[in-house]
């Protein structure tokens, strides 16, 4: 079902519509965040019918996911990131500089976008919020990366269209350390990483990540502690 | 070697309920012989020692107070 050309959002067959986009769907690390905001696709979005496609777009991808349809989980990824890519602009044009973004409301602002406020069906929040961590951790990583590439690359000058590029270069290499260790800590603890994607780079609960991962608040708890204690011993020397 | 990791997590959240004083007879009883293992969980609860507020709010990209 992937299509190499970018469908239009008003396309009828849904079936391609699902994964339109892949193409160019903002996945590659990126050079320039002014021009990685596809306008029409904001446009459509924005536009009333075409964000109907998108909530349905998003019900399906879940169901697929959920009957174990391995591609439907990367296609949610996609459309999560570029749902969230575009609220995190929007929200930090319309602001003041100095604002932050807001990992946990963004998240919760596409779930409504995406899938609406109806009952979930089983898991769909389990998929949906698992997408939506990795996605915020890839936006995180890629703009800290690109706010280290400017201090060292000599842009001074250049207005950083988030808005609140003030810097904190402390805070910038705590996040691409935890990030580079995170993919060790993946490998020797899958499911202690799940919790440290959902936890740290979508900015949920305790509640809601005992939630998502269907384990007990206490074990939630442990499993937080011993993920910080290893990261931190991890990224300790540097 | 690696080791098992699930042990990593068990002996340490254990070692975490028992009181300092107790901990390197608990870790000499739960690591078995493991040195491996109990340098690992020692290290991590060193780490647990120092971790503040490490990773305790999302990464905003707030300007550092």
């Amino acid at each position: 079902m992937r299509s190499e050309i970018c469908v239009s959002p008003r396309d009828e067959f849904r079936t391609i519509n699902t994964s339109r986009c892949q193409k160019d769907s903002c996945l590659a690390p990126l050079e320039n965040g002014e021009n990685t905001i596809d306008v029409s696709r904001v446009d459509a979005v924005c536009s009333g019918r075409p964000q109907a496609d998108n909530m349905s777009d998003a019900t399906v991808m879940l169901a697929a996911i959920e009957a174990g349809d391995s591609n439907a989980a990367e296609q949610l990824l996609v459309l999560v990131y570029d749902e969230l890519r575009r609220l995190a602009a929007s929200k930090l044009a319309h602001e003041a500089p100095g604002q932050t973004l807001q990992p946990t409301a963004l998240v919760h602002e596409a779930w409504l976008r995406l899938v609406g406020d109806k009952t979930p069906a089983f898991n769909d929040r389990e998929h949906f919020f698992r997408a939506s961590a990795e996605a915020m951790r890839r936006i995180l990583i890629d703009r800290a990366r690109r706010k280290h590439t400017r201090r060292h690359g000599g842009e001074y000058h250049r207005v950083d269209f988030e808005g609140f590029d003030l810097a904190a270069p402390a805070a910038d290499n705590q996040l691409l350390a935890v990030n580079e260790a995170l993919d060790k800590f993946a490998s020797e603890h899958p499911i202690q990483a799940d919790l440290v994607k959902l936890r740290y780079f979508a900015g949920m609960t305790n509640e809601e990540v005992s939630q998502v991962l269907g384990i007990s608040l206490s074990t939630v708890k442990n499993y937080w502690t011993f993920s910080r204690a290893w990261l931190l011993n991890e990224i300790g020397g540097q | 070697m690696n080791g098992d990791p699930d042990r990593e997590l068990v002996v340490f959240t254990e070692a975490l309920k028992v009181p300092i004083q107790e901990r390197a007879a608990f870790l000499e009883i739960a690591c078995a012989g493991d040195e491996n293992l109990r340098h690992k969980v020692e290290a991590l609860l060193r780490a647990k020692d120092r971790l503040g507020n490490f990773l305790e709010e999302p990464p905003t990209g707030a300007p550092e107070a």
